[in-house]
């Protein structure tokens, strides 16, 4: 027992050498050709490949398999005892939005306006903030980054965490969001009563009513003049792919009562696209939810309960419970704030220690998001054909102490390094120590 | 031999009977062939634990179950340390005095609630002991109290560890300076708050002094005189410069760090643990030379300026540098699961498993001056032990059991949904408090009230 | 003339021809001081009873009580044929009777770290007599319900200043007062936004507080016993009114309500000694031993949260849950119902371990106090218990029981007479001696409330508000909606219509309130009156104990 720790001890400090050689080279990417040879891949939809190969050629997967010809000329990477996964999807971020709390000029995820839908987060995404690396190097290489605030904040968007540009970071999705009208207390500073509460909630629930109201005028005179009978009215051309159907709602709902009211108004207002998001009582009401067949981005799943009389464990075995009942669930890190999106896999390995099925974790937090979000023909599995976002690990990837050890985005191969590796570099052993001289 | 156990039985019917005024209950309970990770001697695989009223009293092979006593089949489990989390605001209804600079004087165990759920669900994750410590409003904070999670008690000062030396809570770096700007008095800046500490001490010293001529005058017989005004502000003060408190220090920065060393240097303060310390990293020589301690988070970064600069290799770093360091939460979620918190060790600097796992026991027990008590499964010490299916530092584990003093205080088999021990009559039976629970600053809550008032202020 | 009052008198002018508000009633005197109850079930005290008895009282003292006693010549005899006599009701802690300071203490401070005393809510050296109000309504309310007797104590947070032990009746604010300086009252709460603004700088500004005057009161002695050659002590009136509290000769009175505040004022008794008080207290069934063992003296809140009552609505917004969330519900009434219960049950528990206590009924709604402790006596408490814990136990606890708690010879005559059993469901209050002064209940109320009445309130009324000078005119319109009714009043001089909020009615008893807007001031008005066909009669209630009666007439239905 004591040895076989010693010996991955030894593996673990072998592997962060690597690391720390590969990231005192080159900060840029590389693209090309490349064949990772002699790994385990994870292809989520098409098995496990023992001993396999993946071929990359200039942003696509090019081969998988046991039986594959390495191209010459391609950069070999022997991937010897390690997996191969495909890049871990966060669906429910502040990447780019958020360079650091607390000081306005740190933020740009809340406009100001209840009803702003024609806020794109893609254009406020800065390509160069500290967290997209840190993120990057754990696996996560897909995200949907969501602005915040009112009732309609803005349009989220799904980018791949790498390029030099939104538009080279932009991943083919971009979806409304709706912070349905909440009858819960936020937080202890929320000190509103019942009454105030529920007054709030039917306030906005009829402020919603009418935007849908006027965004369904607007489109159908919309239609009916091709255009030329309605003026400049921003919010309603932002709603107006939503009910047309050509863009996903996404429905920020929690508690219990608000699932049902959600449930209920997508079904009244005949919601062509949409997707639960958040949904920490879902296993309240999974049945509905599955009978209703609305895909669900849940998370944090490492969180604590709404009630205090909930199971301890209420928010653990949610995503795990909904799937149960037939719920499309993908798991999102929620780790808003504390630039912790690199998380993302011990969400799911929670949702599986408290009862998801192992693979439908692994699932919702690669090819399930991919599905939601109507990528799945070019993410969130390794298959030929699709984008290359993969990445190298040593082990189960859910697993805490398991090492990335590489990186590919859109067939770019990483640098393995964030400012955080940078100061261990630095100061693992500082120099000068305690004295100067 | 037989009047001594009429004293015994004596004795207990006294203390059930009696005012149970911070009583603490203890059990005997026997932890049959589990994976024993001591994490100070190693681990022993197929070994029982025999807890007998409250202390770890055998470990080894074959021991016979006391009669009476309760047996837990751990075969196929791991046995650990109860986890110790330094810096907690669980079971607090009250967090913050932060409406002066300096609140020595103040102390968090006036304000325990063994009500609170956090308590049961932090025993949910393994966690049988924390520091519910003051909030960092103020640059001198409260007196802090080490609890034991005694859920269950309806007596707020049965949570007390009974003996756990007194700890203090100082605070550097922005919330402090925001409280100075906020009321428009110092300190408003890192300067500042280098000033009020130094303030305050040499303060205390000159009180100290007319105390001390004072009462040797008293000593006179005869004596006539008047005695200096009492301030329990001071006289706290006076305490931590004799040594009686451990000093616990909200910090980011390493400036701030060093400077904190200095001045309890110069003060001649020897206990210190940093909290947060998330800079620690840059100052790990200066901390471990001056012999003291860090508290840190395993990965939270990003949520304000002073955080902006950090790096999850800090523990390692800090523990290669030979600083004693601990894992905390500072959170109702964290502090449920530790020892995945702990575990990012791993992936960030690769700690061994004893490294890791003393993070958040042996280690936090050192920084709260408990570790002869806690902190370790060794014969002598408290019965405080969590049970895990699966390795605790695995993504898989999960607690089966917590045992606090010998009593099973959590039994993830026995856990109904509702587990409140008091039911407000008043309340409506659906009432949520949605969080996402992980972007807080818990260590600013109470003070929420002062921002609104400052808002309205500034309208 | 602060602001609120300008708004009410400006209500005033608009509904009302003028001012109900000024002039003092002229109180006549009676005509002797000397009383005969005759013919009177007398519960001397509990467990001690007389069937059929005569008391008598002269000059404020019960000067006979028993069989066959003579009756004087001079007395007024008061026919209470079959009625029930107890000694008067004694509440723990109530601030009925005091007035309320017109500004909250929350001006924002320079140094919010070190406000004045004042500021911080440290008052100890106020009196509450200072503050009494002889005519306050609260008062009578108690009064009416057989409370004679009260520790009253003043508003604020920390230290409020001194209680005092008041009667429930008299000429005039000295005249109420049967003990002064009786406690110190404290409530572990902080100042708005200053220091100390929490319970953690609470207790510690106590604890300070309480030494520095230990000391400062030890020095004072030795200065006294020879100044010369002695600083002389600095005077601070805070200490000063903390000395008879270091000295024990005077208890500190806490509002104590949860099972926590009962544990902070342990807490801090244990660290200082003092002798404390715990009133108000609500749920503290699961400390009763720690509480009975550290020797504090306890009133119990008379307070009660609702019952648990069947919603239909509810169960109608249940159809909708799945059956695990049904099942969820049921289980959390459950609880929340078993909670309810427990409260019920506090003072049974207290009286099974033998704790002498009594009752504060400072947090209660008066109304619902004869029905909360039917629900004690429901839950386990004794008949006795009961009385003993509106009697006995709070003279002895307060230091009267020469004087109060029971009916014997000598003892002031304090008493409350009703037609029944006090415990029974129908009993009520119809008479009340107030230290020999007799106050009768008005016995046309009792036919008020009705439940099984069945009237129509909907359509247009108009109303008559009488005052002194002269009448008010209005319309007040109901409408039934469902099971629910709304309503709007007009006329007056009121420039439009106004909702009606919260109209109900249960049998024959109509209430209903509204709130009118001047600026940014709001003032709440609430009505009450007994429908009887085609007209009714009550009260309306504006601002702060205003009330002024009402009478209406249905309009006949076009």
């Amino acid at each position: 027992m004591k040895k076989i720790q010693l010996i991955y001890g030894v593996i673990v400090a072998a592997f962060c050498l690597a690391t720390m050689n590969l990231s005192a080279q080159s900060p840029k990417g590389k693209t090309g050709v490349f064949a990772l040879t002699n790994a385990t891949v994870e292809t989520i939809t098409k098995g496990t490949i023992a001993n396999g190969t993946v071929v990359i050629t200039n942003g696509k997967i090019t081969a998988v398999g046991t039986n594959v010809q390495v191209p010459a000329g391609a950069e070999v990477i022997n991937c010897n005892g390690m997996k191969i996964y495909p890049g871990m999807i966060d669906a429910g971020t502040k990447v780019g939005l958020l360079e650091v709390g607390q000081i306005p000029q740190g933020s740009d995820e809340r406009e100001s306006g209840e009803i702003i839908p024609q806020m794109k987060a893609l254009s406020a995404v800065n390509p160069n903030a500290t967290v997209i690396p840190v993120t990057r190097i754990s696996g996560v290489t897909t995200v949907v980054t969501m602005p915040e605030g009112g009732l309609l904040p803005g349009t989220a968007a799904l980018i791949n965490l790498h390029g030099y540009t939104p538009d080279q970071m932009y991943a083919g999705f971009e979806g409304v969001v709706l912070n349905f009208p909440n009858t819960g207390r936020r937080g202890f500073g929320d000190r509103r009563t019942e009454d105030e509460l529920k007054k709030a909630s039917e306030k906005a629930l009829a402020q919603l009513n009418d935007v849908w109201e006027k965004a369904t005028q607007y489109h159908k005179l919309d239609s009916a003049t091709s255009g030329k009978g309605v003026g400049y009215y921003p919010e309603m051309q932002a709603l107006v792919p939503v009910i047309r159907g050509e863009r996903a709602l996404m429905v920020e709902v929690d508690l219990q009562k608000d699932i049902q009211a959600a449930l209920k108004w997508v079904k009244e207002k005949r919601v062509k696209k949409v997707v639960f998001t958040g949904v920490s009582e879902g296993w309240r009401e999974a049945e509905s939810i599955a009978k209703a067949g609305i895909p669900v981005i849940t998370g944090p799943v490492i969180a604590i309960p709404n009630r205090d009389y909930d199971r301890y464990d209420a928010r653990y075995s949610n995503a795990g419970m909904m799937a149960k009942a037939g719920v499309k669930v993908a798991i999102r890190s929620g780790e808003e704030g504390n630039g912790n999106y690199r998380n993302l896999p011990y969400h799911a390995g929670f949702a599986t220690a408290y009862g998801m099925n192992r693979e439908e974790a692994l699932k919702a937090i690669t090819i399930t998001p991919a599905e939601i979000l109507g990528v799945s023909a070019q993410y969130g599995s390794i298959e030929v054909g699709k984008v290359a976002n993969l990445f190298v690990c040593d082990g189960d990837i859910f697993e805490t102490k398991t090492q990335v050890s590489q990186v590919f985005i859109d067939g770019w191969k990483i640098p393995m390094q964030s400012r955080q590796t940078l100061l261990y570099d630095e100061f693992l052993k500082r120099e000068p120590g305690l004295s100067k001289h | 031999m037989k009047i001594m156990k009429n004293i015994t039985i004596l004795i207990a019917a006294i203390c059930i009977s009696a005012s149970g005024f911070g009583q603490v209950e203890k059990g005997t309970v026997l932890i049959k062939n589990g994976t024993v990770l001591t994490v100070t001697k190693g681990t022993l695989a197929n070994t029982d634990v025999l807890i007998k009223d409250g202390k770890i009293s055998q470990i080894g092979k074959s021991i016979a179950l006391p009669q009476g006593a309760k047996e837990i089949d751990a075969t196929g489990l791991f046995v650990m340390p109860g986890i110790i989390d330094a810096h907690s605001h669980i079971a607090l209804d009250q967090i913050n005095e932060g409406t002066n600079a300096i609140t020595p004087e103040v102390f968090t165990g006036d304000a325990l609630n063994p009500f609170q759920m956090s308590i049961y669900r932090a025993l949910a994750g393994g966690c049988s002991m924390s520091h519910a410590l003051h909030g960092s409003a103020n640059s001198i904070g409260g007196q802090s109290q080490t609890i034991k999670h005694r859920w269950g008690t309806y007596d707020a000062e049965a949570l007390k560890m009974e003996g756990a030396p007194r700890t203090i809570k100082f605070a550097l770096g922005e919330n402090p300076t925001g409280h100075g700007r906020r009321d428009g008095v110092q300190p408003q800046t890192r300067m500042g708050v280098e000033f009020v500490i130094r303030k305050a001490f040499s303060e205390a010293r000159e009180y100290d002094a007319k105390w001390e001529a004072y009462n040797k005058a008293k000593a006179v017989k005869g004596f006539r005189g008047a005695p200096p005004t009492y301030s329990l502000r001071l006289q706290t003060l006076v305490d931590i410069l004799k040594g009686n408190i451990i000093l616990h220090c909200h910090s980011y920065r390493a400036d701030e760090i060093q400077m904190l060393l200095k001045v309890t240097r110069d003060f001649g303060i020897k206990r210190v643990v940093f909290q947060h310390t998330n800079e620690g990293f840059k100052v790990a020589p200066e901390i471990a030379a001056a012999g003291a301690m860090a508290s840190v988070f395993a990965d939270w970064w990003q949520y304000k300026l002073e955080v902006y600069w950090s790096t999850p290799y800090n523990a390692a770093i800090l523990v290669r540098n030979g600083v004693v360091t601990s894992i905390n939460s500072d959170s109702p979620d964290l502090i449920r699961h530790l020892y995945h918190e702990a575990g990012k060790t791993q992936k960030y600097g690769g700690l061994s498993d004893d490294e890791t796992l003393s993070l958040i026991t042996i280690n936090p027990a050192r920084q709260l001056g408990v570790e002869a008590r806690v902190g370790s499964i060794e014969t002598g010490k408290d019965g405080d032990i969590a049970i895990f299916k699966n390795h605790p530092l695995s993504i898989y584990g999960v607690p089966q059991y917590t045992i606090v003093d010998g009593i099973v205080r959590f039994d993830r088999e026995k856990d109904a949904a509702d587990m409140r021990i008091m039911v407000d009559p008043r309340q409506t039976v659906d009432a949520t408090l949605y969080e996402t629970g992980h972007a807080h600053d818990f260590c600013m809550q109470d003070t929420a009230g002062l921002f609104e008032s400052m808002e309205n202020e500034n309208k | 003339m602060n602001m609120r009052s300008r708004i009410v008198s400006i209500l005033l002018t608009l509904l009302l021809p003028l001012s109900v508000l000024g002039q003092d009633e002229q109180v006549l005197a009676p005509v002797t001081r000397t009383y005969a109850i005759t013919n009177v079930n007398i519960v001397q005290a509990p467990g001690r009873k007389i069937d059929m008895g005569t008391i008598i009282i002269k000059d404020g003292l019960i000067r006979a009580v028993g069989k066959g006693i003579a009756i004087p010549a001079d007395a007024i005899v008061v026919k209470a044929d079959s009625m029930y006599a107890y000694a008067g009701f004694i509440d723990g802690l109530t601030r009925a009777g005091v007035n309320k300071p017109k500004e909250e203490n929350r001006d924002r401070v320079k140094d919010p770290g070190n406000p004045t005393p004042e500021r911080a809510g440290i008052t100890p050296w106020n009196d509450v007599r200072f503050s009494l109000n002889p005519s306050d309504k609260g008062l009578e309310e108690i009064r009416n319900l057989g409370f004679t007797t009260a520790q009253v104590v003043p508003y604020g947070n920390l230290f409020p200043g001194q209680a005092a032990v008041i009667l429930s009746g008299g000429k005039g604010a000295d005249d109420m007062v049967l003990i002064g300086k009786s406690s110190l009252y404290s409530e572990l709460t902080g100042a708005n936004n200053v220091y100390p603004a929490t319970l953690l700088g609470v207790m510690a500004k106590w604890r300070e507080l309480y030494r520095q005057a230990a000391i400062s009161k030890s020095y004072e002695a030795m200065y006294a016993s020879n100044r010369s050659g002695l600083e002389r002590p600095v005077s601070d009136r805070n200490l000063e009114a903390l000395y008879p509290v270091v000295d024990q000769r005077m208890p500190v009175i806490f509002k104590s309500e949860r099972l926590l505040d009962v544990n902070h004022v342990l807490t801090l008794k244990k660290d200082l000694g003092f002798s404390a008080v715990l009133a108000d207290v609500k749920d503290a069934w699961p400390i009763i031993n720690t509480i009975k063992a550290s020797g504090a003296k306890t009133f119990l809140s008379i307070d009660l949260p609702e019952e648990v009552k069947k919603d239909e609505k509810k169960d109608k917004k249940d159809e909708g849950l799945n059956a695990a969330a049904k099942a969820e519900n049921e289980g959390l009434e459950k609880r929340k119902a078993e909670a309810v219960q427990q409260y019920a049950a506090q003072a049974a528990a207290f009286q099974k371990a033998g704790v002498v206590f009594g009752f504060s009924t400072m947090s209660a709604k008066t109304k619902d106090i004869p029905a909360n402790l039917r629900r004690m006596i429901a839950a386990g408490l004794t008949e006795d218990a009961a009385l003993a814990a509106l009697t006995t136990n709070p003279a002895q606890l307060l230091g009267l029981s020469d004087r109060l708690g029971t009916i014997d010879n000598g003892k002031m005559a304090n008493l409350v007479i009703s037609d029944k059993s006090y415990f029974n469901e129908k009993a009520k209050v119809r008479y009340v001696f107030v230290d020999g002064v007799m106050f009768k209940m008005d016995v046309k109320e009792t036919k008020k409330g009705d439940p099984n009445a069945k009237v129509d309130i909907e359509g247009t009324w108009s109303t008559v508000t009488e005052t002194q000078q002269g009448r008010a005119d209005g319309k007040l319109t109901f409408k039934k909606d469902g099971s629910n009714y709304s309503g709007k009043i007009s006329g007056g001089r009121l420039p439009s219509p106004i909702d009606l909020t919260d109209v109900s009615l249960d049998g024959n008893v109509l209430t209903f309130k509204y709130s009118m807007t001047f600026g940014s001031n709001t003032i709440a008005v609430s009505g009450e009156v007994t429908v009887d066909g085609d007209s009714f009669k009550g009260t309306v209630s504006f601002g702060q104990n205003r009330t002024a009666p009402i009478e209406g007439t249905k309009d006949p239905k076009n």
